[in-house]
């Protein structure tokens, strides 16, 4: 997937800044030209207009900022834009498919999983990527996976409950 | 970020070696998670940046019984978590790199990376200490292999010359018998930097192996505490006497994470149950 | 904790329903102030003081000024503006001289943060480093002054008393009784120290503020991630000299508060950028560095107290003084002092008492109010005082507090007289030992064999109290409009925060008109020119007297409801009933008419139309508050108090000093459970930012007063690895007599009391008594290793013993 280096060069050299990058976000291919100093989440916020994605410390910290990257749980704040050329990203707007909440985020719901909501949708990606690659995770891989999420509201007990309960859902509901 | 930097990602070794070496202010990238900060910091100003991702020889984990383990540069800290051929080999490197940062960053963050930001806290180290890693290095003037307890030259600084990229991490193969821990201790038991890290080995010869970190400017092997726990003979009684005898071998300083006096009991502690979970006898 | 146990004997009010909100939080279509974008939007960056305490000899700049994209640079000489909620002592921009590492010596706005950033790099400052005032006894030495003006700032007279050439914003002070025969004629008197840092409220938005200044009036529009729309907007008006009603002030919603986004922040400075870059609007946004050095903290704070008992564990005096560490700016940091000397004494008879709690100025980063408004300190000092109290009398801590914990009938510190209406705090307390199994301290000899396994275990509990902190005149209010298909809209002018006060306030108005929840309309969202007026998001007082004003207004709505019912149905009022959205004749229910027919007027078959559209509302001010005098402390400064305990049990590793909380068990007399799925989270995030307090959390300076761990690397706040293996929530529900359906606030309780509990468990498992936080696994160590039995401080350097 990986674009020919010689055509960032070129771009430089002809004294553009810019860089194109095409990408996939939540089944989308979009194509921008961006400076190459921007971030995936300015990227996704800035250019893209998806405001779920949000920023609480821009150094990897705190999991604000968390998609889906092929596959992966990772940190926007903290990955350049053309880093991800050629990935497919998800984001919380990505969730919900066809007009309907997923589990995942009905049982955010239910179990009062969220306050504020700022450090939701970095819990809820944190979460889909985990379940994704397991979907019967241990209580303790759980807490491992989303402890990189900081919530300031919670106290995490809501979140936990609700997590668990998706599993259990998406078991009987999608034969995970 | 105040920086304003071209990007190159190239396909070969040889483009890397040689754009960072024309270049001025350019810094190498590959997980992005120290660099980054730093970019953000306005700590560095850099003017180019090589990203190392598609040079397909980096994303390597191999092991073979001749070679060990090799670790290339683009190889993610959660590959070695997951992969069961180093958490069988080379517990304690598994171990700490279970304990790095949180889940996302381990997702990004590469082996390497860890040990070319050279943080004398950095939970790596110390295993690959142990288990004498050697770091493979290319760079304008050829390859060349250096013994990671030589690598770090001092905070945040390294062997690494202009135009240097590591290409590797080589872990000798373990051997029948082997075993190691790493053990840590952090503010909270969410992810945090380490106030000290220890990794202890003990060899099929029954020789053991310490590497700690975050006691001195760089991440230390310990080598002479090692010759005197061998000469007495590992055994309860010599745990104990290691236990005071290591705070002897290190230096730590008092700083915003620890005292310098709770760095050394730490030090302490953690050997100490490192050693004795090893010999079976945990506390 | 999957099972929910509660079961509510009304249909709306005490039913667990989901959060309004949740769903546009899920699906990432909540908007916060951080996400808002207006055309010709400018961006702004500051440039902050690198010293506590500087002289700005000149500053230079022209480059930022030149550099393209560069709309405003604003320096200190440009505007001599003062905010302040309480006391006007904050410069927007400083001038002569930089009072804390955060103070903003200059400002840029650009078209994007980038060039703000850079622009930022190219200003020059030359500074004059002063010494700074470095802590509480180095201020109230009084040698320098932080703020040599100090006897003309203008300031809140009557509530506040700043002294006279003294680094003291506030002196409150409160005493009843004869404090000296009880500490003569005492079988034993105790006197201890105890302290705690500053710690950061840690919201996960921090603090944006939008500001477009119109340039052809004086008219201010605010988008703002702020507690308190109606507190900006006076306060914007007295600081910039225009009228209320030119400051407009939208809440989108707001990514947590804790008290740290209560009064003014961002906005001034914001006003002052899209001034000067001719009224295009300026959006400030603090980085997560400058949440933790620029914007306000709970302040530091060190207790002194001193106690009489006699042998049979009556309390007969109690003298306290507290000393604020307030840093740069009084802010809120005065009334969280004030709050002291009412409450400072903890839920207990005492019949002769004083306190002096005094606010402080220092070269520190400002503080504010952070949820428990002073009670998370004074409840530190107290609650582990009557612990070695109760250790001195060799009492069980139990039966100690039993003995003198307020009862019906006895007087609160400022002499209010509490009924059985009140709450209990012993059913509290009896609750939280109960669920911990509680059998009495530890024995030496069993500490000793435990201490063997390396492992300790301790129990511990404490005592809080706190009333919502607000001035005598402190009111809210609600707008209800029926819509055409019979649904109520419901405006408020307090923020939800996370707290859920918007559905909380729904279900009380469902209840009273019976309606389903959904057919509630109410948001999150504040414009104060279309909301009514609240005084404040703070001090848990929303359920309260929020909850009391939409029970007005749904009385005002039946009550309207049924004039044109009655008309429609050729009956008088009286006789008319409601039920399920219908309101029907007592006698004859088939005479009915559903609220939708009456909602914007009833029409007769002929089209005659009566009535019109529906429109209520509801007012609701505490009732009967008093100031305090200003020498005895001595009135009303509380609507209703809120009563609960907290028990623990803590695992210690004596080697590595790692707690493990195995159990926390949280007991608050709420008078009635409104939502218990929202007081479980309440609950639960309390207890969790208490535990940070606890083990954890804390601003370390430097010797220059600089702070040491701006970022999450080294302020770190609890994660999920980080919670209690249990929490068990306890509501006890002794009805308030006014308070809406008996309840009464409980959003900041669940954090008070944490830290003490903690550390009365810690005693418990290694008979050595700490006065100072964060117990963490290092401060544990260092206080075994010391070999004393009372810790004050645990820097290396206080405890000599260890070298
Ligand atoms: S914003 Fe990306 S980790 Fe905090
Ligand atoms: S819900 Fe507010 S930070 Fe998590």
């Amino acid at each position: 997937m990986d674009k020919d280096c010689s055509m960032y060069i070129e771009h430089v050299e002809s004294g553009k800044r810019k860089v194109t990058l095409s990408l996939t976000v939540n089944d989308r291919l979009v194509v921008r030209d961006v400076d190459p100093q921007m971030t995936l989440l300015h990227f996704l916020r800035d250019e893209l207009k998806l405001f779920g994605t949000k920023e609480a410390c821009g150094e990897g910290e705190c999991g604000a900022c968390t998609v889906i990257m092929n596959g992966k749980a990772v940190t926007s704040c903290i990955i350049l834009a053309i880093e991800a050329e050629g990935a497919q990203i998800t984001t919380v707007e990505g969730l919900a498919k066809d007009g309907k909440l997923s589990i995942l985020q009905e049982e955010f719901v239910s179990q009062d999983a969220l306050q504020c909501g700022f450090c939701t949708p970095g819990f809820l990606m944190s979460t889909r990527a985990l379940l994704d690659s397991n979907a019967d995770p241990s209580d303790e891989e759980i807490i491992e996976t989303l402890s990189g999420n900081l919530c300031r509201c919670t106290g995490y007990i809501p979140i936990l409950n609700a997590v668990k309960r998706t599993i259990e859902r998406e078991r009987k509901e999608l034969g995970r | 970020m105040i920086s304003r930097f071209q990007y190159f990602k190239p396909h070969n070794l040889s483009d890397a070696v040689q754009y960072l070496e024309k270049e001025d202010n350019s810094y190498v990238l590959a997980g992005g998670t120290d660099l980054m900060i730093l970019l953000r910091r306005n700590l560095i100003n850099a003017e180019h940046i090589v990203d190392i991702k598609a040079i397909p020889e980096l994303s390597a984990l191999e092991y073979s019984n001749s070679t060990g383990l090799t670790i290339g540069a683009g190889v993610v800290v959660n590959r070695l978590v997951d992969s069961e051929i180093v958490k069988t080999n080379y517990p304690a490197l598994q171990q700490a790199a279970a304990s790095l940062a949180s889940f996302q960053l381990r997702n990004r963050a590469t082996a390497v990376g860890n040990i070319c930001n050279a943080s004398p806290g950095a939970d790596l180290p110390p295993s690959l200490l142990v288990y004498d890693a050697l770091v493979n290095i290319t760079g304008p003037h050829g390859d060349r292999q250096v013994p990671v307890d030589q690598f770090f030259t001092g905070v945040k600084r390294t062997v690494l010359q202009r135009g240097e990229l590591v290409v590797s991490l080589q872990l000798p193969e373990p051997g029948e018998g082997d075993r190691s821990i790493y053990l840590r201790q952090t503010r909270l038991r969410g992810h945090d930097l380490a106030t000290v890290g220890v990794a202890s080995r003990i060899k099929p010869n029954g020789k053991v192996a310490i590497g700690i970190c975050a006691v001195a400017p760089t991440p230390l092997r310990l080598f002479a505490l090692e010759d005197k726990i061998n000469e007495r003979g590992l055994n309860k009684e010599t745990i104990d006497w290691a236990g005071e005898e290591i705070n002897a071998h290190i230096r730590p300083i008092s700083d915003v994470r620890s005292s310098a006096l709770y760095r050394l009991q730490m030090a302490s502690v953690l050997l100490k149950r490192g050693l004795l979970n090893l010999i079976g006898e945990e506390e | 904790m999957e099972e929910k146990k509660y079961r509510s004997k009304y249909k709306h009010v005490g039913q667990p329903y989901d959060r309004k909100d949740a769903q546009e939080k899920v699906t990432g279509q909540a908007i916060y102030a951080y996400d808002l974008e207006f055309p010709g939007m400018l961006h702004a960056r500051c440039l902050l003081s690198p010293y506590a305490r500087a002289r700005i000899v000149s500053i230079d700049t022209s480059a930022a000024k030149a550099l393209p994209g560069v709309r405003a640079v604003l320096t200190g000489e440009d505007s001599d503006i003062l905010v302040g909620l309480y006391m006007q002592d904050k410069r927007v921009l400083s001038k002569g001289e930089t009072r804390y590492h955060g103070d903003v010596v200059a400002a840029v706005a650009a078209e994007d943060e980038e060039t703000a950033e850079h622009a930022v790099s190219l200003i020059k400052v030359e500074y004059e480093p002063l010494v700074p005032v470095h802590d509480v006894d180095e201020a109230l030495e009084g040698k320098t002054l932080v703020h040599e003006d100090i006897n003309d700032l203008k300031h809140y007279v009557g509530v506040f008393f700043p002294q006279k050439d003294s680094n003291i914003a506030s002196w409150n002070k409160s005493k009843k009784g004869d404090l000296e025969t009880a500490f003569s004629e005492s079988d034993l008197v105790v006197e201890n120290e105890f302290s705690l840092p500053a710690v950061a409220h840690v919201p996960m938005e921090t603090h944006v503020a939008i500001v477009q200044a119109d340039p052809y009036s004086n008219k201010l529009k605010i988008w703002t991630s702020a507690q308190s729309p109606f507190a900006i907007r006076q306060i914007m008006a007295d600081s910039f000299g225009i009228s209320e009603t030119d400051v407009e002030v939208h809440i989108p919603y707001v990514g947590g508060g804790f008290g740290g986004k209560a009064g003014i922040h961002l906005e001034p400075l914001a006003t002052l950028l899209s001034k000067a870059a001719g009224g295009a609007p300026v959006k400030v946004r603090a980085t997560r560095e400058q949440e933790f050095n620029q914007l306000p903290t709970r302040a530091g704070m060190r207790g002194r107290i001193k106690t009489s008992v006699n042998n049979d564990g009556t309390i007969t005096g109690m003298q306290a003084t507290y000393d604020w560490d307030s840093g740069a700016y009084a802010d809120y940091g005065v009334n969280v002092g004030k709050t002291a000397v009412y409450s400072g004494i903890g839920p207990y008879r005492v019949e002769n008492a004083s306190i002096d709690s005094k606010t402080i100025y220092t070269n520190k980063v400002f503080s504010t109010a952070y949820r428990g408004f002073g009670h998370l300190e004074t409840h530190w000092t107290i609650e582990r005082q009557i612990d070695i109290l109760s250790q001195k009398l060799g009492i069980d801590p139990y039966e100690f507090r039993m003995k003198n914990l307020l009862e019906p009938g006895d007087k609160t510190m400022s002499g209010e007289v509490l009924t059985v209406s009140s709450g209990s705090p012993k059913d509290c307390l009896t609750a939280v030992v109960k669920e911990i199994g509680w059998t009495g301290r530890k024995s030496e000899e069993e500490r000793e064999e435990e201490w063997k396994t390396g492992k300790v275990r301790g129990k511990g509990f404490a005592m809080l109290q706190k009333a919502p902190a607000m001035p005598a005149n402190t009111a809210t209010s609600v707008i209800m409009q029926m819509n055409g298909d019979g649904h109520v809209k419901m405006m408020i002018g307090a923020v939800d925060f996370g707290q859920g006060a918007i559905t909380a306030l729904a279900q009380i108005a469902a209840q009273e008109l019976d309606i389903p929840i959904e057919h509630i309309e109410i948001s999150a969202e504040i414009d104060t020119r279309a909301n009514p007026y609240d005084w404040n998001t703070v001090a848990s007082k929303l359920i309260f007297l929020g909850g009391n004003a939409v029970i007005k207004a749904s009385h005002e709505m039946l009550r309207k409801m049924k004039d044109v019912a009655g008309q429609a149905l050729r009956t008088d009022p009286e006789n008319l009933l409601h039920a399920n959205g219908e309101i029907y004749h007592r006698h004859d229910p088939t005479r009915r008419l559903t609220y939708k027919d009456v909602a914007l007027g009833y029409m007769y078959p002929n089209g005659t139309g009566i009535g019109g559209p529906l429109i209520a509302s509801g007012s609701s001010m505490a009732d009967g508050l008093t100031n305090l005098h200003p020498e005895t402390g001595q009135g009303n400064p509380a609507a209703v108090w809120t009563f609960g305990a907290h028990a623990v049990e803590i695992e210690v590793d004596v080697e590595t000093g790692n707690v493990t909380v195995l159990k926390v068990a949280s007991a608050f007399d709420i008078g009635q459970v409104i939502n218990e799925k929202l007081v479980y989270g309440q609950i639960c995030g309390g207890v969790l930012q208490g535990l940070g307090s606890a083990v954890l959390e804390g601003y370390k300076f430097n010797s220059d007063v600089q702070l040491m761990n701006p970022s999450f690397t080294d302020n770190k706040i609890p994660t999920m690895k980080d919670i209690p293996l249990e929490i068990v929530p306890i509501y006890i529900e002794n009805p308030q007599h006014n308070g809406p359906y008996g309840a009464r606030g409980v959003g900041e309780h669940p954090m008070i009391s944490v830290p003490s509990a903690i550390g009365n468990a810690v005693y418990d498992a290694l008979g050595i008594n700490f006065h100072v936080l964060p117990l963490s696994p290092e401060a544990l160590v260092l206080g075994i290793q010391s070999g004393k039995k009372s810790i004050l401080c645990t820097d290396v350097d206080c405890l000599p013993g260890l070298h």
